[in-house]
Protein backbone atom coordinates (compact mmCIF):
# COMPACT_ATOMS: atom_id res chain seq x y z
CA UNK A 1 0.00 0.00 0.00
CA UNK A 2 1.67 3.28 -1.05
CA UNK A 3 2.24 5.84 1.70
CA UNK A 4 0.61 9.21 1.16
CA UNK A 5 3.17 12.02 1.33
CA UNK A 6 1.08 14.60 -0.41
CA UNK A 7 3.39 14.56 -3.44
CA UNK A 8 1.94 11.51 -5.12
CA UNK A 9 5.16 9.54 -5.37
CA UNK A 10 5.28 7.46 -2.18
CA UNK A 11 6.54 3.89 -2.15
CA UNK A 12 4.72 0.97 -0.58
CA UNK A 13 5.78 0.93 3.10
CA UNK A 14 6.77 -2.73 3.06
CA UNK A 15 9.04 -2.10 0.06
CA UNK A 16 10.93 0.95 1.31
CA UNK A 17 13.77 -0.98 2.98
CA UNK A 18 14.00 -3.34 -0.01
CA UNK A 19 14.06 -0.45 -2.47
CA UNK A 20 16.86 1.20 -0.47
CA UNK A 21 18.85 -2.05 -0.57
CA UNK A 22 18.04 -2.43 -4.28
CA UNK A 23 19.27 1.11 -4.94
CA UNK A 24 22.54 0.39 -3.16
CA UNK A 25 22.99 -2.96 -4.92
CA UNK A 26 22.74 -4.90 -1.69
CA UNK A 27 20.12 -7.44 -2.77
CA UNK A 28 20.90 -10.89 -4.05
CA UNK A 29 19.76 -11.96 -7.56
CA UNK A 30 16.36 -13.40 -6.63
CA UNK A 31 15.45 -10.56 -4.23
CA UNK A 32 16.63 -7.92 -6.68
CA UNK A 33 14.51 -9.51 -9.42
CA UNK A 34 11.44 -9.60 -7.17
CA UNK A 35 11.84 -5.92 -6.20
CA UNK A 36 12.40 -4.95 -9.85
CA UNK A 37 9.20 -6.72 -10.86
CA UNK A 38 7.33 -4.84 -8.14
CA UNK A 39 8.52 -1.32 -8.98
CA UNK A 40 7.89 -1.86 -12.66
CA UNK A 41 4.25 -2.54 -11.86
CA UNK A 42 3.75 -0.09 -8.96
CA UNK A 43 3.66 3.57 -10.01
CA UNK A 44 4.26 4.85 -6.46
CA UNK A 45 7.35 2.72 -5.91
CA UNK A 46 8.65 3.52 -9.41
CA UNK A 47 8.32 7.28 -8.86
CA UNK A 48 9.86 7.04 -5.39
CA UNK A 49 12.77 5.00 -6.72
CA UNK A 50 13.37 7.45 -9.59
CA UNK A 51 13.29 10.35 -7.12
CA UNK A 52 15.72 8.58 -4.86
CA UNK A 53 18.10 7.85 -7.74
CA UNK A 54 18.03 11.52 -8.80
CA UNK A 55 18.57 12.63 -5.18
CA UNK A 56 21.48 10.24 -4.91
CA UNK A 57 23.02 11.75 -8.04
CA UNK A 58 22.75 15.24 -6.60
CA UNK A 59 24.17 14.27 -3.24
CA UNK A 60 27.05 12.28 -4.66
CA UNK A 61 28.03 15.23 -6.84
CA UNK A 62 28.98 17.09 -3.67
CA UNK A 63 32.47 17.40 -2.30
CA UNK A 64 33.06 15.61 1.03
CA UNK A 65 34.77 17.49 3.86
CA UNK A 66 38.47 17.97 3.34
CA UNK A 67 41.05 16.24 5.50
CA UNK A 68 42.20 18.75 8.13
CA UNK A 69 45.84 17.95 7.35
CA UNK A 70 48.87 16.76 9.28
CA UNK A 71 48.95 19.85 11.48
CA UNK A 72 45.63 18.93 13.05
CA UNK A 73 47.00 15.98 15.06
CA UNK A 74 49.82 18.17 16.37
CA UNK A 75 47.35 20.86 17.44
CA UNK A 76 45.21 18.24 19.17
CA UNK A 77 48.21 16.81 21.03
CA UNK A 78 49.31 20.31 22.11
CA UNK A 79 45.80 20.96 23.39
CA UNK A 80 45.82 17.64 25.24
CA UNK A 81 49.16 18.50 26.91
CA UNK A 82 47.85 21.92 27.92
CA UNK A 83 44.73 20.32 29.39
CA UNK A 84 46.84 17.73 31.24
CA UNK A 85 49.08 20.38 32.82
CA UNK A 86 46.01 22.41 33.73
CA UNK A 87 44.54 19.33 35.43
CA UNK A 88 47.81 18.72 37.29
CA UNK A 89 47.88 22.30 38.55
CA UNK A 90 44.20 21.93 39.40
CA UNK A 91 45.06 18.95 41.60
CA UNK A 92 47.80 21.01 43.31
CA UNK A 93 45.34 23.85 43.83
CA UNK A 94 42.94 21.44 45.48
CA UNK A 95 45.40 20.76 48.34
CA UNK A 96 46.62 24.38 48.55
CA UNK A 97 44.02 25.54 51.14
CA UNK A 98 44.84 22.57 53.37
CA UNK A 99 48.59 23.21 53.13
CA UNK A 100 48.06 26.90 53.83
CA UNK A 101 45.88 26.13 56.83
CA UNK A 102 48.51 23.71 58.13
CA UNK A 103 51.24 26.34 57.96
CA UNK A 104 49.07 28.93 59.66
CA UNK A 105 48.12 26.48 62.36
CA UNK A 106 51.79 25.58 62.96
CA UNK A 107 52.80 29.26 63.12
CA UNK A 108 50.01 30.08 65.57
CA UNK A 109 50.84 27.09 67.75
CA UNK A 110 54.54 28.07 67.82
CA UNK A 111 53.65 31.63 68.75
CA UNK A 112 51.29 30.47 71.48
CA UNK A 113 53.94 28.11 72.83
CA UNK A 114 56.50 30.92 72.85
CA UNK A 115 54.14 33.24 74.72
CA UNK A 116 53.37 30.52 77.24
CA UNK A 117 57.03 29.73 77.85
CA UNK A 118 58.02 33.38 78.19
CA UNK A 119 55.05 34.04 80.48
CA UNK A 120 56.00 31.14 82.72
CA UNK A 121 59.63 32.25 82.76
CA UNK A 122 58.67 35.85 83.63
CA UNK A 123 56.23 34.81 86.38
CA UNK A 124 58.81 32.49 87.90
CA UNK A 125 61.32 35.31 87.92
CA UNK A 126 58.86 37.62 89.68
CA UNK A 127 57.73 35.02 92.23
CA UNK A 128 61.20 33.84 93.15
CA UNK A 129 62.26 36.91 95.31
CA UNK A 130 59.01 36.76 97.25
CA UNK A 131 59.68 33.19 98.15
CA UNK A 132 63.26 33.98 99.08
CA UNK A 133 62.31 36.99 101.23
CA UNK A 134 59.50 35.17 102.90
CA UNK A 135 61.61 32.28 104.07
CA UNK A 136 64.19 33.85 106.50
CA UNK A 137 62.15 35.01 109.48
CA UNK A 138 65.13 35.34 111.86
CA UNK A 139 66.15 38.81 110.76
CA UNK A 140 62.71 40.34 110.92
CA UNK A 141 62.31 43.14 113.42
CA UNK A 142 58.82 42.66 114.69
CA UNK A 143 58.89 46.05 116.39
CA UNK A 144 59.88 47.96 113.30
CA UNK A 145 57.05 49.96 111.79
CA UNK A 146 55.25 48.17 109.07
CA UNK A 147 56.32 49.45 105.65
CA UNK A 148 53.85 51.70 104.01
CA UNK A 149 51.43 49.75 101.93
CA UNK A 150 49.15 51.04 99.31
CA UNK A 151 45.52 51.10 100.44
CA UNK A 152 43.51 48.39 98.85
CA UNK A 153 40.10 50.03 99.08
CA UNK A 154 38.23 53.16 100.17
CA UNK A 155 37.88 52.06 103.81
CA UNK A 156 41.63 51.58 104.13
CA UNK A 157 42.19 55.05 102.70
CA UNK A 158 39.90 56.54 105.37
CA UNK A 159 41.62 54.50 108.06
CA UNK A 160 45.03 55.78 106.93
CA UNK A 161 43.82 59.38 106.94
CA UNK A 162 42.42 58.87 110.44
CA UNK A 163 45.68 57.30 111.66
CA UNK A 164 47.76 60.13 110.29
CA UNK A 165 45.49 62.73 111.88
CA UNK A 166 45.64 60.89 115.20
CA UNK A 167 49.46 60.74 115.04
CA UNK A 168 49.72 64.53 114.51
CA UNK A 169 47.58 65.39 117.47
CA UNK B 1 57.40 12.64 23.41
CA UNK B 2 60.28 11.52 21.20
CA UNK B 3 60.87 8.54 23.46
CA UNK B 4 57.26 7.47 23.33
CA UNK B 5 57.22 7.83 19.53
CA UNK B 6 60.20 5.48 19.33
CA UNK B 7 58.45 3.06 21.67
CA UNK B 8 55.50 3.03 19.29
CA UNK B 9 57.41 2.58 16.06
CA UNK B 10 59.51 -0.32 17.32
CA UNK B 11 56.72 -2.91 17.71
CA UNK B 12 55.22 -1.72 14.42
CA UNK B 13 58.48 -2.39 12.58
CA UNK B 14 58.95 -5.78 14.21
CA UNK B 15 55.39 -7.01 13.90
CA UNK B 16 52.56 -5.70 11.80
CA UNK B 17 53.35 -2.88 9.44
CA UNK B 18 50.35 -0.99 10.67
CA UNK B 19 49.07 -1.60 14.16
CA UNK B 20 45.31 -1.89 14.35
CA UNK B 21 43.23 0.49 16.40
CA UNK B 22 42.96 -1.97 19.29
CA UNK B 23 46.70 -2.03 19.79
CA UNK B 24 46.92 1.74 19.52
CA UNK B 25 44.10 2.10 22.04
CA UNK B 26 45.87 -0.29 24.41
CA UNK B 27 49.11 1.71 24.12
CA UNK B 28 47.19 4.97 24.62
CA UNK B 29 45.60 3.54 27.74
CA UNK B 30 49.11 2.86 29.05
CA UNK B 31 50.00 6.50 28.48
CA UNK B 32 51.78 6.35 25.10
CA UNK B 33 50.99 9.73 23.60
CA UNK B 34 52.34 8.79 20.16
CA UNK B 35 49.80 5.98 19.92
CA UNK B 36 46.98 8.39 20.54
CA UNK B 37 48.44 10.82 18.01
CA UNK B 38 48.34 8.02 15.43
CA UNK B 39 44.68 7.38 16.30
CA UNK B 40 43.99 11.08 15.77
CA UNK B 41 45.67 10.96 12.35
CA UNK B 42 43.68 7.91 11.34
CA UNK B 43 40.29 9.22 12.36
CA UNK B 44 40.57 12.99 11.99
CA UNK B 45 39.06 13.09 8.51
CA UNK B 46 35.92 11.15 9.46
CA UNK B 47 35.49 13.05 12.72
CA UNK B 48 35.77 16.26 10.71
CA UNK B 49 33.21 14.95 8.22
CA UNK B 50 30.83 13.90 11.00
CA UNK B 51 31.07 17.23 12.81
CA UNK B 52 30.67 19.15 9.55
CA UNK B 53 27.66 16.99 8.63
CA UNK B 54 25.92 17.84 11.90
CA UNK B 55 26.90 21.46 12.48
CA UNK B 56 26.93 22.87 8.93
CA UNK B 57 29.18 25.57 10.41
CA UNK B 58 32.59 25.36 8.75
CA UNK B 59 34.14 27.91 11.11
CA UNK B 60 33.34 25.84 14.20
CA UNK B 61 34.18 22.39 12.86
CA UNK B 62 37.88 22.39 13.72
CA UNK B 63 37.33 23.58 17.28
CA UNK B 64 34.65 20.96 17.96
CA UNK B 65 36.74 18.22 16.30
CA UNK B 66 39.68 19.10 18.58
CA UNK B 67 37.37 18.94 21.57
CA UNK B 68 36.19 15.48 20.46
CA UNK B 69 39.74 14.12 20.51
CA UNK B 70 40.49 15.81 23.81
CA UNK B 71 37.45 14.13 25.36
CA UNK B 72 38.47 10.80 23.81
CA UNK B 73 41.97 11.12 25.28
CA UNK B 74 40.64 11.94 28.75
CA UNK B 75 38.20 9.02 28.61
CA UNK B 76 40.27 6.39 26.82
CA UNK B 77 41.21 4.55 30.04
CA UNK B 78 37.54 3.82 30.59
CA UNK B 79 37.01 2.53 27.02
CA UNK B 80 36.70 -1.26 27.30
CA UNK B 81 37.10 -1.99 23.54
CA UNK B 82 33.86 -3.95 23.32
CA UNK B 83 32.83 -1.65 20.46
CA UNK B 84 35.15 -0.46 17.71
CA UNK B 85 37.23 2.58 18.62
CA UNK B 86 35.73 4.45 15.65
CA UNK B 87 32.16 3.87 16.85
CA UNK B 88 33.06 5.04 20.35
CA UNK B 89 34.83 8.10 18.92
CA UNK B 90 31.94 8.99 16.60
CA UNK B 91 29.49 8.81 19.48
CA UNK B 92 31.66 11.27 21.39
CA UNK B 93 31.64 13.47 18.29
CA UNK B 94 27.83 13.39 17.99
CA UNK B 95 27.41 14.21 21.70
CA UNK B 96 29.98 16.99 21.44
CA UNK B 97 28.12 18.50 18.49
CA UNK B 98 24.83 18.52 20.37
CA UNK B 99 26.51 19.93 23.50
CA UNK B 100 28.08 22.62 21.37
CA UNK B 101 24.78 23.54 19.73
CA UNK B 102 22.98 23.52 23.09
CA UNK B 103 25.61 25.72 24.77
CA UNK B 104 25.58 28.16 21.89
CA UNK B 105 21.78 27.93 21.85
CA UNK B 106 21.82 27.60 18.08
CA UNK B 107 20.44 25.10 15.66
CA UNK B 108 22.53 23.62 12.88
CA UNK B 109 22.98 26.28 10.25
CA UNK B 110 20.58 25.70 7.41
CA UNK B 111 19.54 27.90 4.56
CA UNK B 112 16.40 27.79 2.64
CA UNK B 113 16.77 30.51 0.10
CA UNK B 114 15.80 30.59 -3.53
CA UNK B 115 18.38 29.36 -5.95
CA UNK B 116 19.79 31.53 -8.69
CA UNK B 117 19.28 30.65 -12.37
CA UNK B 118 22.89 29.54 -12.56
CA UNK B 119 22.58 27.27 -9.53
CA UNK B 120 19.39 25.70 -10.86
CA UNK B 121 21.04 25.08 -14.19
CA UNK B 122 24.02 23.47 -12.45
CA UNK B 123 21.77 21.09 -10.47
CA UNK B 124 19.70 20.41 -13.57
CA UNK B 125 22.83 19.30 -15.37
CA UNK B 126 23.74 16.93 -12.55
CA UNK B 127 20.27 15.39 -12.26
CA UNK B 128 19.81 14.88 -16.00
CA UNK B 129 23.20 13.30 -16.60
CA UNK B 130 25.15 10.56 -14.90
CA UNK B 131 28.32 12.62 -14.88
CA UNK B 132 28.98 14.47 -11.65
CA UNK B 133 31.14 17.63 -11.78
CA UNK B 134 34.79 16.69 -11.86
CA UNK B 135 36.52 19.69 -10.35
CA UNK B 136 36.65 19.98 -6.55
CA UNK B 137 35.47 23.60 -6.71
CA UNK B 138 32.38 22.65 -8.73
CA UNK B 139 31.64 19.83 -6.29
CA UNK B 140 32.10 22.19 -3.33
CA UNK B 141 29.67 24.63 -4.90
CA UNK B 142 27.18 21.82 -5.48
CA UNK B 143 27.43 20.94 -1.80
CA UNK B 144 26.71 24.53 -0.81
CA UNK B 145 23.61 24.60 -3.01
CA UNK B 146 22.46 21.23 -1.69
CA UNK B 147 22.89 22.30 1.92
CA UNK B 148 20.50 25.15 1.20
CA UNK B 149 17.97 22.71 -0.16
CA UNK B 150 18.43 20.39 2.80
CA UNK B 151 16.98 23.12 5.01
CA UNK B 152 13.55 21.86 3.97
CA UNK B 153 14.17 18.48 5.67
CA UNK B 154 14.07 17.52 9.34
CA UNK B 155 17.49 17.90 11.02
CA UNK B 156 18.12 14.18 11.43
CA UNK B 157 17.29 13.50 7.78
CA UNK B 158 19.73 16.21 6.71
CA UNK B 159 22.43 14.61 8.84
CA UNK B 160 21.68 11.14 7.50
CA UNK B 161 21.87 12.29 3.88
CA UNK B 162 25.08 14.26 4.32
CA UNK B 163 26.82 11.60 6.38
CA UNK B 164 25.76 8.69 4.17
CA UNK B 165 25.83 10.11 0.65
CA UNK B 166 28.44 12.84 0.89
CA UNK B 167 30.76 11.81 3.71
CA UNK B 168 30.55 8.09 3.04
CA UNK B 169 29.40 6.65 6.36
CA UNK B 170 27.70 3.27 6.10
CA UNK B 171 24.10 2.60 7.18
CA UNK B 172 25.42 0.36 9.97
CA UNK B 173 27.73 3.10 11.24
CA UNK B 174 24.96 5.70 11.16
CA UNK B 175 22.62 3.40 13.06
CA UNK B 176 25.25 2.91 15.78
CA UNK B 177 26.31 6.55 15.97
CA UNK B 178 22.79 7.98 16.05
CA UNK B 179 21.25 5.17 18.10
CA UNK B 180 18.76 4.14 15.42
CA UNK B 181 17.61 0.83 14.01
CA UNK B 182 19.29 -0.09 10.70
CA UNK B 183 15.97 -0.39 8.87
CA UNK B 184 14.86 2.98 10.29
CA UNK B 185 18.00 4.54 8.82
CA UNK B 186 17.30 2.92 5.44
CA UNK B 187 13.69 4.10 5.34
CA UNK B 188 14.63 7.62 6.41
CA UNK B 189 17.35 7.80 3.79
CA UNK B 190 15.03 6.56 1.07
CA UNK B 191 12.30 9.04 1.98
CA UNK B 192 14.74 11.93 2.56
CA UNK B 193 16.27 11.51 -0.88
CA UNK B 194 12.80 11.70 -2.35
CA UNK B 195 12.02 14.83 -0.33
CA UNK B 196 15.15 16.60 -1.43
CA UNK B 197 14.11 16.04 -5.03
CA UNK B 198 10.65 17.41 -4.25
CA UNK B 199 12.28 20.48 -2.72
CA UNK B 200 14.51 20.77 -5.77
CA UNK B 201 11.57 20.62 -8.16
CA UNK B 202 9.65 23.25 -6.19
CA UNK B 203 12.62 25.61 -6.52
CA UNK B 204 12.98 24.69 -10.15
CA UNK B 205 9.35 25.64 -10.75
CA UNK B 206 9.71 28.98 -8.99
CA UNK B 207 13.02 29.91 -10.61
CA UNK B 208 12.16 29.77 -14.31
CA UNK B 209 9.75 28.50 -16.88
CA UNK B 210 12.44 26.86 -18.96
CA UNK B 211 13.75 24.83 -16.06
CA UNK B 212 10.26 24.08 -14.83
CA UNK B 213 9.41 22.46 -18.11
CA UNK B 214 12.53 20.32 -18.08
CA UNK B 215 11.75 19.27 -14.49
CA UNK B 216 8.19 18.48 -15.45
CA UNK B 217 9.38 16.09 -18.12
CA UNK B 218 11.27 14.08 -15.48
CA UNK B 219 8.51 14.12 -12.91
CA UNK B 220 6.56 10.91 -12.85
Amino acid sequence: MPRDTGFGNAACEQYEVLLEDYLNGELSGADAKSVAEHWQECAGCRAALQNSVAGLRLLRASEPSADPGAGFARIVMARIRAAESERASGRANFWQPFVSFGWRFAATATLALGVLVSYNAGLGHRLQPNVATARPTDNIDIFAPEPARAPANGDEVLMMVADNSHAKF
Amino acid sequence: MAASATALTLPLQQGEKRADDRELVRLSQNGTEAAFEELVRRHQQRVFALVAGILHRPDDVEDVAQQVFLKAYLGIKRFDQRAAFSTWLYKIAVNECWDYLRKRKVRPLVYEADLSEEQVSRLDGIVSSDRPPESASARTETREILERMLGALPEQDQQLLILKEIEGFSVQELAEILGLNVNTVKVRLFRARGRIMESYRRRLNTSGKGHASSAGSRKE
